[in-house]
């Protein structure tokens, strides 16, 4: 089975035709698909902002970090879950999208910016925890996790002015 | 002077055209707006989950308030001007459209709750917060989000 035929076959799916076909669903779905980004994206620039030396509610950065990382992921799961309802509906056109290719790639990216700094960085936290300003490994996480997560937000929005076959 | 002769008018105006006819205005502009609503979702999440008694319990409403109170306000600044370019590049996307003014009025309602509700507790460390009207802004804030996505499908 090819790649085009898969994604044929995502866009023949039951579930993709009734997104397509019901007027509402794909607002709806672009409604939630918002409201998780920006939950995502806020809590983030919160404990990105933390990493980059700014002061938060919480004096300690990992307990700013635990605090915050679950609704990070939580939102995040909604984001993939209403992306691929969107995506689904829509299989081929998007697969064929500069413009969301490279959103995955920029997702992919942030996301082993942040596996690399929870597995390395994260690790030596207690020595600045509270009491210092945070290393460079750290402050370059957090700058790098900002730029990766804006840039998946323009990325995502020119999705909606790129994409070839709107029905 | 109606809305609808207002709209045509600020659509006609170099401007209005300019705006519509650089193809990466509008994307740039929207792409700017959600983060901004991005800033005050994260800075409204953390403070009414601490003032619903949710998150951060050990740290007083003021301090989290004060920490995210700049925030939202910054925020707002950059949604009204960001808002009002995409208003004059596609005027009757917005002002012809009955969910734009439901969001319009909901914006305000979450703007003077916070103005009126939120800001006193800054000065008043012991001013207790009703936790119903935490969990309510919230719930603006969602409808918020939904209300700007939909006036696209209006």
């Amino acid at each position: 089975m090819t790649l085009q035929t898969t994604l044929q076959s995502i866009y023949d799916l039951p579930l993709s035709n009734a997104i397509r076909e019901n007027a509402n669903a794909f607002p709806v779905l672009e409604s939630l698909h918002v409201l998780a980004i920006t939950l995502v994206f806020g809590t983030i620039l919160i404990v990105d902002l933390r990493l980059v030396g700014y002061a938060s509610h919480r004096r300690s950065a990992n307990r700013l970090i635990t605090e915050l990382l679950p609704f990070t992921w939580g939102a995040f799961v909604v984001a993939i879950i209403t992306g691929s309802l969107l995506f689904a509906s829509n299989a081929v056109a998007y697969a064929a999208n500069t413009e969301f290719r490279l959103k995955l790639l920029a997702i992919l990216a942030a996301g082993i910016n942040m596996a690399i700094f929870h597995a390395t960085t994260q690790r030596t936290i207690a020595q600045w925890d509270e009491t210092a300003a945070p290393p460079f490994a750290a402050r370059a996480a957090g700058v790098l996790s900002l730029v990766l997560w804006t840039l998946v937000i323009f990325l995502g929005r020119w999705i909606g002015f790129t994409l070839d076959v709107l029905f | 002077m109606s809305i609808q002769t207002f709209g045509d008018w600020l659509y006609a105006t170099p401007i209005s055209t300019t705006f519509r006819e650089t193809t990466w205005i509008i994307p740039t502009v929207q792409s700017l707006h959600i983060l901004a609503i991005a800033v005050v979702v994260g800075s409204a999440l953390v403070s009414e989950l601490r003032l619903a008694g949710v998150l951060a319990t050990d740290e007083s409403p003021a301090r989290v308030v004060r920490r995210y109170l700049p925030w939202i306000w910054s925020a707002l600044v950059v949604l009204l001007a960001s808002g009002m370019l995409l208003i004059v590049a596609e005027p009757a996307r917005t002002l012809g459209n009955t969910v734009f003014w439901a969001k319009m009025a909901l914006v305000l309602l979450a703007f003077l709750a916070t103005l009126l509700l939120r800001r006193p507790l800054l000065r008043d460390e012991a001013r207790p917060a009703a936790k119903t009207v935490a969990w309510l802004l919230l719930v603006v804030w969602i409808a918020v989000i939904f209300c700007g996505r939909f006036i696209a499908y209006t």
